[in-house]
Parts: C-alpha cells; sequence; structure tokens
C-alpha cells in the first residue's frame, strides 16, 4: 500500500516548547558531549530534531500517514540555523508534510517533513527538513 | 584546541579539517540516545523487531550518527559560526560497527566556508554524507 499524496500539505497544530536544562543534559550525556560546557550557549546542532519531535509529534506524522516503521528508513535530515536558540527559550514549532514521491519505479516512497522553529515574538529561529524512504511491500 | 574561522579558510580544499573515530554505539548507547531524543522506534531497541526487518542487529538511529558529526563540528570550530548542516544517510549502521567521521573543506567564499562530511565504517562503506555551512558570526 501506497502513501495517500492527498497528506501533502498534511500540518501538525503549531506547538511551544521550551528549551529544558535537564533534557539538554540528559542528552548531551547520551551523544557522549563531554567536551560540550565549552560549546556556551550553543544547542547541540541535531537538538532541533528533539525540539520538534516534542510530544511525539513525529511519531503523530508517521501514523497519520499509516507508515509501518518496519518499513521506513530516515533517508536524509537538513538544518538552517538563522538565530540562536538557548536553554530556557521557548520554541514554536510548526511541522508540514511538503513531499510524498514515488521513487525507484515505486518500490520506495518519500516523504519529506519540514518544520519552522519560531520565538514568542514570531521571528524565525531554524528550519529543518527530514527525509523519509518507506518501502512499499513488492507486488506479487 | 578549536579551528579559527580564519585559520580554517586559509587551508586549501580537500583538506581533512577533523575526524573522529568514537567507540562503537552499543544497546546500551542505542537505549540512552532514544530516551534523550524521544526516538523509541523499535528497530534501535528490539533485536527481534530490527530482525524481523531485516537487520542483522539492533539499528543506530541515524541521528546518533549525525549527533556524532555535529560534535565533532562543535568540538573543532566556533558552535556559534555554524549556519547549515544537513546529511544523507546513505547506509544502515548495526549496532557494535565502528565509524570515522570526517570534515574536509569542500569550498571557501569569502568568510563563508563549506565542509564535506563523511561517515564510514571501519572497513570502508561510507554511511552518511553530508555537508556544514560555517560563517562569521
Amino acid at each position: 500500500m501506497s502513501i495517500d499524496p492527498s497528506f501533502i500539505g498534511f500540518k501538525l497544530p503549531r506547538f511551544d516548547v521550551r528549551v529544558d536544562d535537564a533534557e539538554l543534559a540528559r542528552f548531551r550525556a547520551a551523544t557522549g558531549a563531554a567536551m560540550d560546557q565549552a560549546s556556551g550557549d550553543c544547542l547541540p546542532p541535531t537538538y532541533l530534531k528533539v525540539i520538534e519531535g516534542t510530544g511525539g509529534s513525529s511519531r503523530t506524522i508517521v501514523e497519520a500517514l499509516g507508515i509501518d516503521l518496519r518499513r521506513m528508513l530516515h533517508a536524509g535530515q537538513e538544518f538552517e540555523y538563522l538565530r540562536p536558540i538557548k536553554a530556557g527559550d521557548t520554541v514554536t514549532v510548526e511541522r508540514e508534510v511538503t513531499a510524498i514521491e514515488p521513487k525507484k519505479g515505486g518500490a520506495l516512497e518519500l516523504v519529506v517533513i519540514a518544520s519552522t522553529f519560531r520565538d514568542t515574538a514570531g521571528r524565525e529561529l531554524a528550519r529543518s527538513r527530514q527525509s523519509l524512504l518507506v518501502r512499499n511491500p513488492v507486488p506479487r | 584546541m578549536r579551528k579559527s574561522l580564519e585559520s580554517l579558510a586559509q587551508l586549501p580544499l580537500g583538506t581533512i579539517a577533523a575526524q573522529w573515530r568514537p567507540a562503537p554505539a552499543i544497546a546500551e548507547n542505542l537505549r540512552a540516545y532514544a530516551s534523550a531524543s524521544g526516538d523509541s522506534n523499535p528497530l534501535h531497541l528490539d533485536l527481534e523487531f530490527a530482525r524481523q526487518a531485516g537487520f542483522d542487529d539492533l539499528v543506530v538511529h541515524g541521528m546518533f550518527g549525525m549527533a556524532q558529526l555535529g560534535r565533532l563540528l562543535f568540538e573543532n570550530f566556533e558552535p556559534a559560526c555554524l549556519r547549515a548542516f544537513s546529511v544523507r544517510f546513505e547506509g544502515v549502521v548495526t549496532a557494535g560497527t565502528p565509524l570515522n567521521h570526517c570534515a574536509r573543506v569542500a569550498a571557501i567564499d569569502g568568510d563563508t566556508v563549506r565542509l564535506e562530511l563523511l561517515s564510514e565504517t571501519g572497513d570502508g562503506r561510507r554511511v552518511i554524507s553530508g555537508e556544514a555551512t560555517l560563517a562569521r558570526t
């Protein structure tokens, strides 16, 4: 079963995430960041993925699209950093499915999910773009 | 010791600007990463599920590898200079696989330096490729 392309444009309701010190410390420990004290205020560069996934939002999108996790692989990830985000900041996240395209003659489906991160004044702080590849069952 | 953007911009194209071979990720690391990141896809945590999906062992989160590349960038260059960071996950990494992460100077345009990123397994299989853009703050 392939993914219904009418999900292009599917958005999650925007949500706020407070960048929590303790959660950040746990992420740094899990990625072995012994030397990260020297990074000053900067969040680890892939921490945007954690922020956008808050509250199980990634799972919500994958389930809405009816994707079987056994058939899904993370194919690509892009981040753009426009303004600094620090621990203690509150960030508003908006996520949208921006593409669903068959690949390799329909053997695979590419799904792109884009996120924007804004401060409380509405200024854009960062962007993220995730590409997923879903293997379609082989037709008999 | 971090390289300044200015010193980075003096390097010949193709120079390896940073390199790191971390200890291979094992099940314990994947559990810690899943818990800290919220990505609890059973491919990374449940061996039976991973085998059903056709893998020999637990699959290492792609984002765990990208986080290691992120550490490579932050520990070798000025964190505030990072403008863009992107990767393609080109191969599956299973638990226990050693990786070598590497950043090469790919382009220099004034104060902007583009690095080409590459992660390979111990036996030379490319699993992540990507790029990072650094610019003056």
